[in-house]
């Protein structure tokens, strides 16, 4: 267990680098992550309704000129395909999302297996720049990093985020 | 509903043309949603979604949450609204005041050749409204819709006018082939949204333009 608490640590990134707005479908881990971002100050939080319309609603807000994160387990990876590639790509939308990767041989829960299975091949299908968070690693940089590549290439990047990263 | 009657969207659209002020914000969904307008009134300040269908209404609201010093008109499909009607809810949820939505309701998926909606018959209004945007209401005429697009665009948002609307199956030739990633420069743009300082130029964050 690391001494530092990552999901603060998170959240501490993403106010240093600017991001003003997040827009966000729950997953189990992500619960408390999501309240303590509606409570901030600095980032106003969506709660959307379906991983496909927060996509879009994402790359409005970042059309408008707000830095935006996307936070979302795994599964809404693989129901955002239509607008990842119709909207997010093709605009060339830099967003940075970050996932909950359920179903990894560490989360071994039986209906998050299928979805943990197929989601970096799906990835790499939509030609989608990602990374796997490191758990030896302080996450800050991660995310940083991860905001920067999206940024750089004017294209969304995909954080894949373990449990330790984002249960608060 | 839709009737022998009914406007045409280019009825709607020369009301809009001549009602919108110069700094209103379009983003229009796909098809002739968007073409028709380009040829209408093509701006930097318009955004057209195309393909992406369901995804113009959500779009617009990020863009009114993002931008609150400027009045977003979304113009929508009622095909399109219902591939992704919990956009609808969510709009209600955030509640921007400065979001206003204009729905297409033509009974068809015009954008793919007048093939039958799910539901025509839908009271859209109706469904806007309980999903928390108050004053929502049907419109069925052009003389009617300029009276009611004044007063949604003088009143705190968000709002929400189902434009009956005869189907428009010919797909309208825009001004000018759109190329997406002109499209959202060009609306960045005239926004003066904040700009992208590269980490090579010692940014990596954004700035005002």
């Amino acid at each position: 267990m690391s001494a530092v608490h990552r999901p603060s640590e998170i959240l501490e990134t993403l106010e240093r680098v600017g991001m003003s707005a997040a827009v966000a479908v729950p997953d189990g881990w992500l619960g408390e992550f999501l309240v303590r971002i509606e409570r901030a100050p600095w980032i106003s939080l969506i709660r959307a309704t379906h991983e496909e319309e927060a996509l879009a609603i994402a790359c409005g807000a970042r059309l408008g000129g707000a830095r935006t994160a996307l936070i979302i387990q795994n599964v809404g990876l693989l129901t955002m395909g239509a607008g990842m590639v119709c909207l997010a790509q093709r605009y060339r939308f830099p967003l940075l999302i970050l996932a909950s990767y359920r179903g990894t041989p560490a989360d071994p829960v039986f209906y998050h297996v299928p979805k943990g299975r197929v989601t970096e091949p799906v990835l790499r299908g939509f030609g989608l720049g990602y990374a796997v968070a490191d758990g030896a690693r302080p996450i800050g940089a991660q995310v940083e990093q991860a905001a920067t590549y999206a940024e750089e290439a004017s294209s969304p990047f995909v954080l894949l985020l373990g449990q330790e990263d984002v249960q608060w | 509903m839709v009737s022998g009657e009914t406007p045409t969207r280019a009825a709607y659209y020369r009301v809009m043309a001549g009602a919108l002020p110069p700094e209103t914000l379009v983003v229009t969904a796909l098809g002739n949603a968007s073409y028709l307008w380009a040829a209408i009134r093509d701006r930097a300040e318009n955004f057209y979604v195309e393909d992406a269908m369901g995804l113009a209404l959500p779009l617009a609201l990020g863009l009114a949450v993002a931008r609150p010093d400027r009045r977003v008109v979304a113009v929508e499909g009622d095909g399109g609204l219902l591939m992704h009607m919990g956009g609808l809810v969510t709009v209600g949820a955030a509640s921007p005041p400065n979001l206003t939505v204009l729905l297409i309701q033509n009974g068809v998926h015009a954008a793919s050749g007048g093939q039958a909606l799910t539901n025509a018959g839908l009271d859209f209004a109706a469904l806007a409204a309980a999903a928390g945007l108050a004053g929502a209401r049907n419109v069925a005429g052009a003389d009617d819709f300029a009276a009611a697009l004044g007063e949604a665009l003088a009143a705190p948002g968000p709002s929400f006018l189902a434009l009956a609307t005869a189907p428009d199956l010919e797909v309208v030739v825009p001004p000018a082939g759109f190329d997406p990633v002109v499209t959202r420069r060009r609306f960045q743009d005239a926004i003066d949204a904040p700009r992208y300082l590269p980490t090579l130029f010692g940014g990596g964050r954004l700035v005002e333009r």
